[in-house]
């Protein structure tokens, strides 16, 4: 499992950030983040996609995310749809936190429920 | 870890940063046309195509496709005004106001250029901003100061030079917060090297914000395969909304 989610991470740093405004005006790029939910929504809309999911704490009580993916026109072009996620999805999620204290986040990758662990359009500029 | 998964994994990396995969697997990679410089009737060089380009999110660093300025030549009003930049007062793209021209250029969204003997526009999928360059030799108009600034260009043999000056000082060169002010003067040099190609060269100079000039030159690559997408910045702007991301005070 060590070695899957090493190799994933090369996988993240092979393709370039993405970013319709500075990841730095919002997220906390040394405040990384994994999370583990289901999707309740989907936002597929400019600049940026939205991923709506509930997760559990370590209590069992249900909290609520969002999570930023890319601009749907570079997450098309490789080859995501706006059903590629769907209410009810379980997702794992990897990415960073808002400056804010907000349960929101900024998407680096997204492990789909196929299995499949895919770029998730992150705008932080350092991650490469 | 063992030594073994060590080295498969650095292999396996080395192996990914090659192919640039994309998120989902895709029956097949990419490959740029190959072929000789496409020309107008005029026998200029036809710099039209939908163009791929590498995100330049800090124009002092070197990367995929591009060669960065490394360090940067300030003055020292220059160097205060970086030191003091700080993204979380105010970051105008992500404000959704304009980019200006050369974080449009920077942008990780691809470029149409559309070309006649008078004019070459860049249509810019980044907030599907544009850009109408004369090249037909007429000087710069006078008028306000804008975002993007004013535009004209001529060839140097076969290569585009665009002239762009009358800035209003409102952005930055990258997204990473560079600065420049009202006395920016931008040249780009545009070479298509052949029918997949395209050679940009990008001269800052700005004599508030830095002693010298200086570049940061990159390679564009042709993508017949497609076309730009519409990208509407305000349709789900939550960041700004949600008060994460301030608007700038200038």
């Amino acid at each position: 499992m060590k070695i899957a989610m090493l190799a994933a991470a090369a996988f993240m740093a092979a393709i370039p950030a993405l970013a319709h405004h500075s990841f730095a005006a919002e997220f906390d790029g040394k405040k990384s983040i994994k999370l583990e939910g289901t999707i309740t929504k989907v936002e597929w809309t400019n600049p940026h996609i939205w991923m709506y999911l509930d997760v559990k704490d370590d209590s069992g009580n249900v909290v609520k995310w969002q999570c930023e993916g890319g601009a749907p026109n570079t997450l098309t072009r490789a080859g995501w749809s706006k059903d590629s996620l769907k209410p009810g999805d379980q997702v794992a999620l990897d990415g960073w936190l808002a400056k804010d204290g907000s349960k929101t986040c900024n998407t680096r990758s997204v492990k789909m429920p196929d299995g499949r662990n895919v770029f998730a359009g992150s705008s932080n500029n350092d991650d490469k | 870890m063992d030594s073994r998964y060590r080295c498969s994994l650095f292999s396996f990396a080395v192996w990914l940063a090659v192919l640039e995969l994309p998120a989902f697997p895709q029956s097949d990679v990419f490959k740029p046309p190959v072929g000789p410089v496409p020309r107008m009737a005029d026998g200029k060089p036809d710099l039209g195509g939908v163009w791929d380009h590498p995100f330049v999110g800090d124009m002092t660093k070197s990367g995929r496709d591009q060669v960065g300025a490394g360090e940067l030549p300030f003055t020292a009003w220059g160097l205060a005004e970086w030191k003091n930049y700080n993204a979380e007062d105010g970051d105008a793209t992500g404000a959704c106001l304009p980019h200006g021209l050369v974080r449009s250029i920077n942008a990780p969204f691809p470029v149409q250029l559309v070309q006649n003997d008078k004019y070459v526009s860049f249509d810019f999928e980044t907030d599907n901003w544009f850009q109408v360059v004369p090249i037909d030799g007429r000087p710069h108009r006078k008028q306000i100061a804008t975002w993007a600034g004013d535009s004209v260009g001529h060839w140097e043999g076969d290569t585009l030079v665009i002239d762009t000056v009358n800035f209003n000082g409102k952005t930055k060169v990258d997204s990473i917060g560079h600065p420049h002010s009202s006395q920016l003067h931008v040249t780009q040099r545009w070479t298509r090297k052949d029918l997949g190609h395209m050679a940009l060269e990008i001269t800052i100079d700005d004599p508030k914000t830095y002693t010298k000039p200086w570049k940061n030159t990159r390679t564009f690559t042709l993508r017949p395969d497609w076309e730009i997408m519409e990208f509407s910045c305000e349709e789900n702007n939550k960041s700004l909304w949600e008060g994460r991301i301030k608007a700038p005070k200038n």
